[in-house]
């Protein structure tokens, strides 16, 4: 059912544009919101792998009848086997990605659902927007097609922190928005530059251009599109030095908000990394640069938590460090690093959210971030305590959780590609991010209770336990579990290398 | 007299760096802004450009003409599309951009980058 591919984007953008229409009816908003969001986790499950060509365009070399009518221009040469239209492409990466990206916005749905009395269709065309735009970004074999849902994804992300409480939010709406309209034309200006060269923007067809020498894969333009598209990358996924940026952008969200815009982050992150990875893997230098900029992402993330002050933006920081593994594991560049970095990647989805929803909890009872000012909270919220202490674990790479297993296969990896000193980096990073979260999770539940802290509220909602309880539960299933996503990454790294 | 096409690169690439001077160096969130579409117009002009073919014909193709003579003297199709997109979600982030700067506008009673993001919110 090859037809279901597109539906995975498709659905979204009708849902936006139809809870966009209906504005404040809140009932409802909130009631399709709630069905759509449900919905769409079932799709990639049922959907099987294969392609979907957009307007029927398959290449020239599928359709033979056509093939033979046309000038020997096209029929005898490599553009026969060329790409016509926008292509999207489903394997057992995308099956994965997205069913959990599609949980985390049903989750993050489903909380702000709750915890709002009145939500506004517009917020929810946002989200909506948003999932749509990274799950056609993953996709997509098309570069420009990925550019202009790229663009799309920023502009919701910044809906998504306006429409926060934050007296800060339009200050970092407008410094984010600024950083993209640099970074987004950069990066059309490096695909401009493919284009001159290869005549295409398809990537199988760039790689297939490259594969057999049909163009000068070391040429200055070449070099410089990498150049470009490589900046375009690090400005989207907060690699520095945008890591300040991402990370104040994630705190100024609402909790619901965060673990969504970090998703849609993963998600951009791993689009991108795989498309410069099968066009640019060839260069002797990519892997070195890529693993330079994760590592300066992990060691500058982790001590700017170290050193913070306001809960969010600790939490924000481990999770922009956290996508640095994912980095170490593309540049390293083998089947076991890429197979471990789209695990890892797929656990950060889960934990971040886990715990921006989970640390949330404390700023909705006591409307303070500070950590200097908090304490004694596991007297209130001890269920969710004892949860956000086991995603704080699953981050840090405790086992037998998610993330113990990602790690000790990028270990793993980096110790097959002769590369120890990575292996020692990693440990150490996941030793301080394991205090840096012990640190915080004193600060906040442990230690004795400030005398002026006031609780507003008794109970967290139970949508936000529920929620932290799930992402909790599937943290340790892909834990005890992991061959229930490794195997299907195997055998996708397998064919895409 | 010089190459079309190069004076239009050299046009874009002008576009961009000036673009880039006003987004980095001016103090002024509008001219920020100004900055900022001059280099999404920069990279526009840079696709465009490649579409471009001397003494080309448009490429539609008409009743009449020979397959072989259209492949070899049709402008490229390609970034005329890729560069129509471009432009529409150019202009939804400049409309964006620009609904934020009217309420920091409000908020701060100034448009100046220092005072309104220089602060110490990052």
């Amino acid at each position: 059912m090859n037809e279901l591919i597109p539906l995975m984007v498709i659905i979204p953008i009708i849902a936006a544009l139809i809870l966009n229409a209906l504005g404040r009816k809140n009932s409802i908003v909130k009631t399709l919101s709630f069905v759509v969001a449900i919905l769409l986790p079932l799709i990639p499950i049922i959907s099987n792998y294969g392609f979907h060509y957009f307007g029927g365009h398959s290449p020239l070399i599928d359709n033979e009848n056509l093939l033979s009518s046309l000038p020997s221009l096209i029929s005898n040469v490599s553009l026969s086997t060329f790409h016509i239209g926008i292509n999207y492409s489903f394997e057992g990466l995308q099956k994965i990605l997205l069913f959990f990206l599609f949980i985390v916005g049903f989750l993050a749905i489903f909380t702000a659902i709750n915890e709002r009395k009145r939500i506004s269709g517009q917020y929810m065309f946002l989200i909506f927007m948003g999932l749509s735009s990274v799950t056609a970004m993953l996709l997509s074999d098309d570069i420009f097609h990925m550019y202009i849902f790229f663009e799309i994804a920023i502009i919701s992300q910044v809906g998504i922190i306006l429409s926060s409480n934050d007296n800060q939010k339009y200050e970092t709406a407008m410094k984010y928005m600024i950083l993209g309209s640099i970074g987004g034309p950069i990066l059309l200006t490096g695909i401009g530059f493919l284009l001159a060269l290869v005549g295409s923007v398809n990537i199988t067809d760039i790689t297939y251009m490259i594969k057999n020498g049909l163009i000068d894969s070391y040429s200055p333009v070449f070099l410089f599109s990498f150049g470009l598209i490589f900046f375009g990358w690090i400005y989207s996924v907060g690699l520095p030095p945008f890591h300040t940026i991402k990370s104040a952008v994630y705190s100024k969200a609402t909790p619901s908000g965060s673990a969504l815009l970090q998703a849609l982050s993963v998600v951009i992150f791993i689009s991108f990394g795989l498309a410069i990875l099968r066009i640019y893997s060839h260069l002797p230098f990519v892997h070195g640069i890529i693993i330079f900029f994760s590592l300066a992402g992990m060691i500058l993330s982790i001590t700017m938590a170290l050193i913070e002050t306001d809960l969010r933006r600790i939490i924000g920081f481990l999770a922009v460090g956290e996508l640095g593994y994912i980095g170490l594991g593309f540049g390293i560049g083998t089947n076991l690093s890429i197979t471990a970095a789209l695990f890892q990647g797929i656990n950060e989805l889960i934990i971040t959210a886990l715990l921006f929803i989970g640390f949330g909890a404390i700023i909705q009872l006591t409307k303070i971030s500070n950590i200097t000012k908090l304490g004694g909270l596991i007297e209130n919220i001890p269920k969710m305590s004892i949860m956000v202490l086991l995603g704080g674990f699953a981050m840090a790479g405790v086992p037998p959780l998610n993330g113990f297993q990602s790690k000790l296969m990028l270990i793993q990896s980096a110790l097959n590609a002769n590369f120890p000193e990575l292996a020692i980096i990693m440990i150490l990073i996941s030793i301080v991010t394991f205090m840096t979260f012990i640190k915080i999770f004193h600060a906040a539940y442990l230690k004795p209770k400030p005398k002026d802290l006031i609780v507003e509220k008794s109970l967290v909602p139970r949508s936000a336990i529920f929620t932290v309880g799930v992402l909790l539960i599937i943290c340790i299933v892909l834990g005890l579990m992991p061959d229930l996503v490794v195997k299907e990454l195997t055998t996708f790294v397998g064919g895409l290398i | 007299m010089i190459n079309t096409q190069i004076a239009a690169l050299l046009c874009s690439g002008s576009f961009i760096l000036i673009g880039l001077y006003a987004a980095i160096f001016l103090d002024n969130i509008i001219k920020k802004i100004i900055g900022l579409s001059f280099i999404e117009e920069g990279a526009n002009l840079f696709l465009i450009t490649l579409a471009y073919r001397s003494d080309g014909v448009v490429p539609i193709f008409l009743p009449g003409m020979s397959p072989d003579w259209f492949v070899a003297n049709s402008a490229y199709p390609l970034p005329h599309a890729l560069v129509l997109t471009s432009i529409v979600i150019g202009a939804s982030t400049l409309a964006v951009m620009l609904a934020i700067a009217m309420v920091l506008y409000k908020k701060h009673g100034s448009l100046s980058a220092f005072k309104i993001l220089g602060d110490n919110h990052e």
